[in-house]
C-alpha cells in the first residue's frame, strides 16, 4: 500500500517534471509572460521601498472592489449556510476538541503539511496553465523534497531550508486568469462558500489529487477529507464564532469575504 | 585662562547639541515627520506587552487587559471615519445624533471583533514588511505567523493633526469596512437604518463569543 503510493507520487512528480521542462522550452511568450510576475512580486515584497512607482498610482483604487456577486440561489443557499452552521456547533466543533486534547498542535501542523503537500501537483499545474513556469517548477520541487526528505509531506523542508514558498494557485484561479468571472455564489453542504468558476476549479483540481489519481475507494477519499476538515478546524478554533457573532447578516458577511479573498488570490496580492 | 575658557564653551555648546538632540528624539515621536510603520509599530508593541504582562495574566484580569488594550486601539483607528465609510451613501441620510450613535455602536462591534483574537494571543510574531506613503496616506504591510503559517494584514492609514490613524485593515486581503458595507447593506435594504442600529445594539447584548 505504502509502497505503490510512494511509486504513484515519483511517477507524478517525474511527469511533472518532463511536462514543466517542455513547456518552458517550448512557450517563449509564456515564460516571458511568467517572468514579469515574480519581478513584480519581488518589487513588491521586500526592503520597505516607498518609491514603487505602479502600486502608488493604484493602490487607492486597488483597495476596494466594487463588483458583488449576484446570488440567484439565495434562499438555498441561506438553507445550506444554517445546516454548515448547525453541523459546525453540533459536530465539527465538539470533535475538533476532543481532537486538540489528544493531539499536540505541531502534530497538527504537520497534519495540515500532509495536506497541502498533497495538493502540491494541483499547484504545479495551474501555474503552469497561467504560464508561471518558474513558480510551476518549484512547485515539483517542493512536492518531491517534501514526500521525501519532508517525509510524506509531514514537514514543510523545502520552505524552512530551501526558501521554497507555496504559490496557492487553483483551478479555479485559473480560470479566472483567463477572464471567467465567478458567476454566481454557491453556499455548498458540507463544503462552504464557493461560486460557479470555483466549484467547476474544485473539481478539476481533484483529478491531480494523489487521493483520486490513486483511486482510493469513497470511503478513503471521505474519511481523508473528513479528517482535513476536523483538523483545520481544530487549528482555527474559535475564528469562525468570533467572524460570524460579530456580523449582523452572517451570510452576507461570509459571502463577502469569501469573494474578496478569492479576488485576492486571483490577483496574487 | 583663555583655554579652560574655550573648553567650557565648546562644553556648553555639545550640552546644548545633546539637549536639542534629545528633545528631537523624545518629543518629536508624536511630530508630522514620523513614519507610519514606526508608529504603528510602537503601537502593537505596547499592546503586545500588556498581552505578555506576567502581572495581567489569568482570566480574572481579562477585564482590566481588555481596557488597557482597547485605550491603545483607540488611540490607533479613526472609528468616526470608519463607521462612515462602512455606511456607505447611508451616512449623508443620518442626523448628527445618529451618526454619534451609530459611531459609538460600530466601534463597540468593531473592539468586540478583534478583543476576542487578541484574548487568544499565544506569541505569535508580527512581522513589519513594507510601507507605502503618499502625501498624507500611507499603506503598511504587516503579517502574523500564526501556527506556522503567515497571515497578511495590511493597514490603510491617514495622517490626521500630525497623527497617522488607522481607517481600514485588510487580513487575508479581505477588508474590514468593505465587509462590514456588505453586511450592513443586507440588513439596511430590508429593514433600513432603525433596523441595523437595533440589530447591532442586541447583538453587542449578547455574551462575547466563546473561545
Amino acid at each position: 500500500m505504502k509502497r505503490s503510493f510512494i511509486l504513484q507520487a515519483g511517477c507524478i512528480v517525474s511527469l511533472l517534471i518532463t511536462t514543466s521542462h517542455v513547456w518552458a522550452g517550448d512557450a517563449a511568450d509564456f515564460s516571458a509572460a511568467a517572468e514579469t510576475v515574480p519581478l513584480f512580486v519581488q518589487a513588491a515584497g521586500a526592503d520597505g521601498s516607498e518609491d514603487d512607482a505602479w502600486e502608488e498610482e493604484n493602490w487607492e483604487n486597488e483597495w476596494e472592489s466594487t463588483d458583488t456577486i449576484a446570488d440567484p440561489l439565495e434562499p438555498l443557499n441561506r438553507f445550506f449556510f444554517h445546516f454548515n452552521d448547525k453541523l459546525y456547533y453540533w459536530v465539527l466543533k465538539p470533535v475538533a476538541r476532543v481532537y486538540a486534547g489528544f493531539f499536540a498542535e505541531e502534530l497538527q501542523i504537520s497534519i495540515r503539511n500532509f495536506y497541502d503537500n498533497l495538493r502540491a501537483p494541483a499547484r504545479a499545474v495551474n501555474c503552469l496553465l497561467q504560464g508561471r513556469v518558474r513558480d510551476s517548477s518549484e512547485e515539483v520541487v517542493r512536492f518531491a523534497l517534501n514526500s521525501t526528505v519532508g517525509i510524506i509531506g509531514l514537514g514543510d523542508f523545502a520552505r524552512d531550508v530551501l526558501d521554497l514558498h507555496s504559490s496557492d494557485e487553483d483551478f479555479g484561479q485559473t480560470l479566472a486568469h483567463y477572464g471567467a468571472g465567478g458567476l454566481f455564489y454557491i453556499n455548498w453542504p458540507f463544503l462552504g462558500p464557493s461560486n460557479f468558476r470555483d466549484s467547476l476549479g474544485m473539481f478539476g483540481d481533484a483529478f491531480v489529487h494523489p487521493i483520486i489519481l490513486l483511486d482510493a475507494g469513497w470511503e478513503v477519499t471521505i474519511g481523508a477529507w473528513t479528517l482535513e476538515r476536523v483538523n483545520y478546524t481544530a487549528l482555527t478554533l474559535g475564528d469562525y464564532e468570533l467572524f460570524t457573532e460579530t456580523a449582523l447578516d452572517p451570510y452576507a458577511a461570509v459571502k463577502d469575504a469569501y469573494q474578496q479573498y478569492r479576488k485576492g488570490l486571483i490577483e496574487n496580492q | 585662562m583663555r583655554k579652560s575658557m574655550l573648553q567650557s564653551i565648546i562644553l556648553l555648546v555639545v550640552l546644548l547639541l545633546t539637549v536639542s538632540v534629545f528633545t528631537i528624539a523624545t518629543g518629536g515621536s508624536a511630530s508630522a515627520t514620523e513614519k507610519p510603520m514606526d508608529q504603528l509599530q510602537v503601537a502593537v508593541d505596547d499592546i503586545l506587552k500588556i498581552l505578555q504582562s506576567a502581572e495581567l495574566k489569568g482570566p480574572e484580569k481579562k477585564d482590566e487587559r481588555h481596557q488597557l488594550v482597547l485605550n491603545i486601539v483607540a488611540d490607533m483607528f479613526d472609528f468616526r471615519e470608519m463607521a462612515r465609510s462602512s455606511l456607505g451613501q447611508s451616512w449623508n441620510t443620518l442626523t448628527p445624533e445618529e451618526k454619534d450613535t451609530f459611531v459609538g455602536l460600530f466601534t463597540t462591534l468593531v473592539e468586540q471583533r478583534y478583543i476576542g483574537k487578541i484574548d487568544s494571543y499565544n506569541n505569535q510574531k508580527v512581522v513589519y514588511k513594507k510601507q507605502l506613503v503618499k502625501g498624507d496616506k500611507a499603506m503598511v504591510y504587516t503579517a502574523i505567523i500564526d501556527k506556522d503559517l503567515e497571515i497578511p494584514i495590511v493597514y490603510r492609514l491617514e495622517k490626521n493633526k500630525g497623527k497617522w490613524l488607522i481607517n481600514d485593515l485588510k487580513i487575508e486581503n479581505v477588508s474590514l469596512i468593505v465587509n462590514y458595507r456588505r453586511d450592513f447593506d443586507s440588513i439596511i435594504r430590508k429593514e433600513q437604518f432603525a433596523g441595523l442600529v437595533e440589530k447591532i445594539s442586541k447583538q453587542l447584548e449578547k455574551p462575547e463569543a466563546s473561545n
